[in-house]
């Protein structure tokens, strides 16, 4: 039982699940303390041992249905088919066994009279028995380092034989032949052969399920983790619908990775000077010596924040990502405003109050019923645009990121805009999708803007977005 | 005290706990290994109430401690009462007085004095707080660390060494050590993550939103004047609120509040009125309320949708025609 729940925690350390020996130790203990027949217990036992985290219950959950259970309902499943046939016949099972056991007990001694363990499990249908012996095969032909789909028909055929699947076969015809001589009727003899056959093909399709469940327990969770870090690497600009949802997904969690790691920022820099007044106030049942010291606690400041970002098609996804972890972040900054444009500029902030997050991006992305996103991408215009009627919103504490490839279509790129939005605010942020080096080529005007900008970063995949966003809250 | 799980669950259950056979085992466990439990989960599922069911049904007092930013050890364990102290010294002056009389040097005086430390260093002086109780109870305890999410990294680092053994060191009085290990349950809201090291030492339970049926249970038990349809209409109809992308998910404390509500205004049907004058009592944000009623018809819908799907299901095909024209 312990080595099996010690394999057992192999895997579920396998799937990303963190359990120290102190817990698989505790989990041990657990079990000595209940009765471990009733399923449920003994998965909630496990469970509450080594599992120490709500996200991570569905990836046991379906870990153990895996590893506990299943293939003794299998097993039950295949063999009960394969006695099924037997029904409808006509025969009656138990009959029958009850016959050929009351038979064999006659033969004992006699030459051919006793049967392997494996024939035997087989023909009394004795399926605990028969798991075991699958395992222990299993076990010896090293499933365990089964590692893909082309595999699972080699290494079921290394369990079979390891299990001598043929042999007990032959065992078992033979019996039926020794039956036979012993008078047996021929319909009964007819359906015991039948029974035999049943028997194996059961066996065998046992092994090759346990073989690919196998495969699945050690596999687990691998495609999983391997889908989410290519995500996190992969380009925005190459990105399915079916991605895009998934990434929401991954977002959401790296958004609230940073918005936890914040609030521990954000106590640290608690100490400030003393706070006399709260000192002596605290200090009073002391005679007002100061014995225990009160200070001030010195908010950290946290940024304003003026987003612009261009809604055009070519930067799309990376805008709605951003869009996202600001959305989420929301609370984290003491006030966004958000701007959309693509020739024209918008302000969308009321999206973000009003809708919920899918609708505020999605409604952001088609232009928000401010701006006309048919046009062709137009920096220098927004810019002016923006310079003109809404350079107040920023300050010495506003952050100022803009979202965009900076291709302009050869129109003017009025950087004297972005000039003076630089000499007002805090820092100015500004992430292209593009690479650094094609930065300034073609219709690019990046090395126009580039001067003022504090900050210019290469944007490509969500790793890089959630360092810059990182950055910006710091 | 509890010998099986069925046990605690009919323990738990006599104190009107509707408690599934995953919580129960947790808390066998938890009385079995001497090892304390955290519990998570969605706020309002019954995680505090359930480390007060469990004092209730062993007869330990429960001794509870709320976590707060800025918890220290001076409010968690123990502290000097100063001002007891400068007191006593006031009242016993003229006694130090006395002893110190003879004293021929300044050195001597305050050897003499320092004999007498123990005197103001006693547990005369001391304040408990909940920690200390908890370990110097002369009954076994339990002790309730309510929302330790919201504690300090510092402290819960302190209670780390707290929790392990069961014994702290008082620098002026010595280690003290816990008669019996009190049963300690931990409650937390997630509000961040607590560390690996705390984790490992604790059982963990996650209580999630109940199922239907768990939840009508619970419902029966709480609110017993509630008629069995309403509850029925009630439990469902918060299931399917659970479903929308809320700003705060209503609760089963939610659902009993309203219960509550329904009864004290006299409904006996969910209709959509009844509706829509009480969804402030599950909703607690204006934009939920919203966005609940503009669902509303929906919810009701499904509800009369779905009865009429459930008959049909039970029934055989060639009556479920007949079944479903009856009902709409």
């Amino acid at each position: 039982m312990q080595k099996k729940i010690l394999e057992f925690t192999n895997i579920l350390r396998k799937s990303g699940i963190r359990v120290s020996t102190a817990e698989a130790i505790d989990s041990f203990e657990a079990l000595d303390e209940l009765s471990i027949d009733d399923r449920e217990i003994f998965r909630d036992a496990l469970r509450s041992t080594m599992v120490k985290r709500g996200e991570e219950v569905p990836t046991f959950d379906q870990l153990f249905d895996l590893f506990w259970s299943g293939f003794y309902d299998n097993l039950r499943e295949s063999f009960g088919q394969a006695t099924a046939g037997l029904g409808e016949m006509g025969m009656d099972l138990e009959q029958l066994l009850e016959q050929i056991m009351q038979m064999l007990q006659n033969m004992q001694g006699q030459e051919g009279g006793d049967l392997g363990e494996l024939a035997r499990a087989l023909l009394t249908a004795d399926l605990s028995q028969l798991e075991n012996l699958i395992r222990a095969a299993a076990e010896q032909a090293g499933v365990d380092r089964i590692e893909n789909f082309l595999q699972v028909g080699f290494f079921s055929r290394r369990t079979l034989e390891q299990m001598g699947v043929e042999g007990a076969a032959d065992e078992l015809r033979n019996l039926a032949d020794q039956l036979e001589q012993a008078g047996m009727s021929p319909e009964q003899i007819q359906a015991l052969r039948n029974l035999i056959e049943g028997l194996m093909e059961a066996a065998r399709r046992s092994v090759r399920a346990f073989t690919e469940r196998e495969l699945q327990k050690q596999n687990h969770d691998y495609m999983e983790k391997f889908r989410r870090e290519t995500l996190l690497e992969k380009s925005f600009y190459h990105l399915t619908e079916e991605e895009i949802r998934k990434m929401r997904e991954v977002v959401e969690r790296l958004a609230q990775r940073i918005k936890n790691v914040l609030s521990i920022r954000r106590r640290r820099l608690k100490r400030g000077k003393l706070d006399l007044h709260q000192t002596l106030r605290r200090n009073m049942s002391h005679g007002a010596i100061p014995f225990e010291l009160v200070f001030k606690q010195r908010k950290k400041d946290r940024p304003k924040l003026v987003i612009l970002t261009d809604v055009s098609s070519s930067v799309a996804n990376v805008s709605r990502f951003m869009l996202q972890f600001v959305y989420t972040l929301q609370e984290a900054f003491t006030k966004i405003r958000a701007f959309v444009f693509v020739a024209e500029l918008g302000e969308v902030t009321p999206l973000f109050q009003e809708l919920d997050i899918n609708k505020a991006i999605e409604e952001s992305l088609e232009g928000g019923d401010v701006i006309n996103v048919y046009t062709r991408s137009n920096f220098g215009y927004a810019f002016h645009h923006f310079w003109q009627n809404h350079l107040s919103a920023i300050d010495n504490k506003t952050t100022v990121l803009i979202l965009g490839d900076a291709r302009n279509n050869y129109n003017d790129p009025r950087a004297w805009c972005l000039r003076d939005i630089h000499n007002k605010a805090k820092n100015v942020v500004w992430l292209n999708p593009e690479n650094p080096s094609a930065w300034g080529f073609g219709d690019s005007v990046m090395d126009k803007y580039l001067p003022y900008c504090d900050v210019a970063e290469e944007v490509r995949n969500l790793r890089q977005l959630s360092k810059v966003v990182d950055g910006l809250l710091l | 005290m509890f010998d099986t799980v069925d046990q605690v669950l009919e323990e738990l259950g006599k104190q009107s706990y509707i408690a599934d056979k995953k919580i129960a085992t947790v808390v066998f466990l938890a009385h079995k290994l001497e090892k304390p439990v955290l519990i998570e989960g969605p706020a309002g599922v019954g995680k505090t109430e359930l480390a007060k069911v469990v004092s209730a049904a062993t007869g330990r007092p429960m001794i509870r401690l709320q976590c707060y930013e800025g918890l220290d050890e001076a409010k968690a364990l123990y502290e000097w009462e100063y001002s007891k102290q400068l007191l006593y010294t006031q009242i016993l002056k003229e006694k130090f007085t006395e002893t110190m009389s003879g004293a021929g040097s300044i050195g001597e005086a305050a050897e003499r004095v320092g004999k007498e430390d123990s005197v103001f260093f006693s547990y005369n002086f001391i304040v408990p707080r909940p920690l200390l109780n908890a370990i110097t109870s002369d009954e076994p305890s339990l002790l309730l660390i309510d929302e330790v999410d919201k504690s300090d990294p510092e402290f819960e680092a302190f209670l780390l060494e707290v929790l392990s053994d069961f014994q702290v060191t008082v620098p002026e009085l010595g280690t003290i050590k816990a008669k019996d290990r009190p049963l300690v349950f931990l409650t937390s809201n997630n509000a961040r993550e607590m560390s690996d090291a705390l984790k490992r030492r604790c059982l963990h339970l996650y209580i999630d939103y109940p199922t239907e049926e768990l939840e009508q249970r619970i419902l029966q038990t709480k609110v017993p004047d509630a008629a069995q349809h309403l509850v029925e209409d009630l439990v469902s109809m918060m299931q399917r609120l659970r479903e929308l992308d809320l700003k705060k998910t209503p609760s089963i404390s939610e659902t009993l509040d309203w219960a509550r509500a329904l009864l004290a205004l006299n409904a006996t049907d969910l209709d959509e009125d009844v509706v829509n004058q009480t969804f402030n009592v599950i909703l607690k944000y204006e934009g939920d309320v919203r966005k609940a009623q503009s669902e509303l018809d929906k919810l009701l819908q499904k509800k009369a949708g779905e009865a009429a799907a459930k008959a049909p299901a039970s029934a055989p095909p060639a009556a479920s025609t007949t079944k479903k024209g009856a009902l709409h």
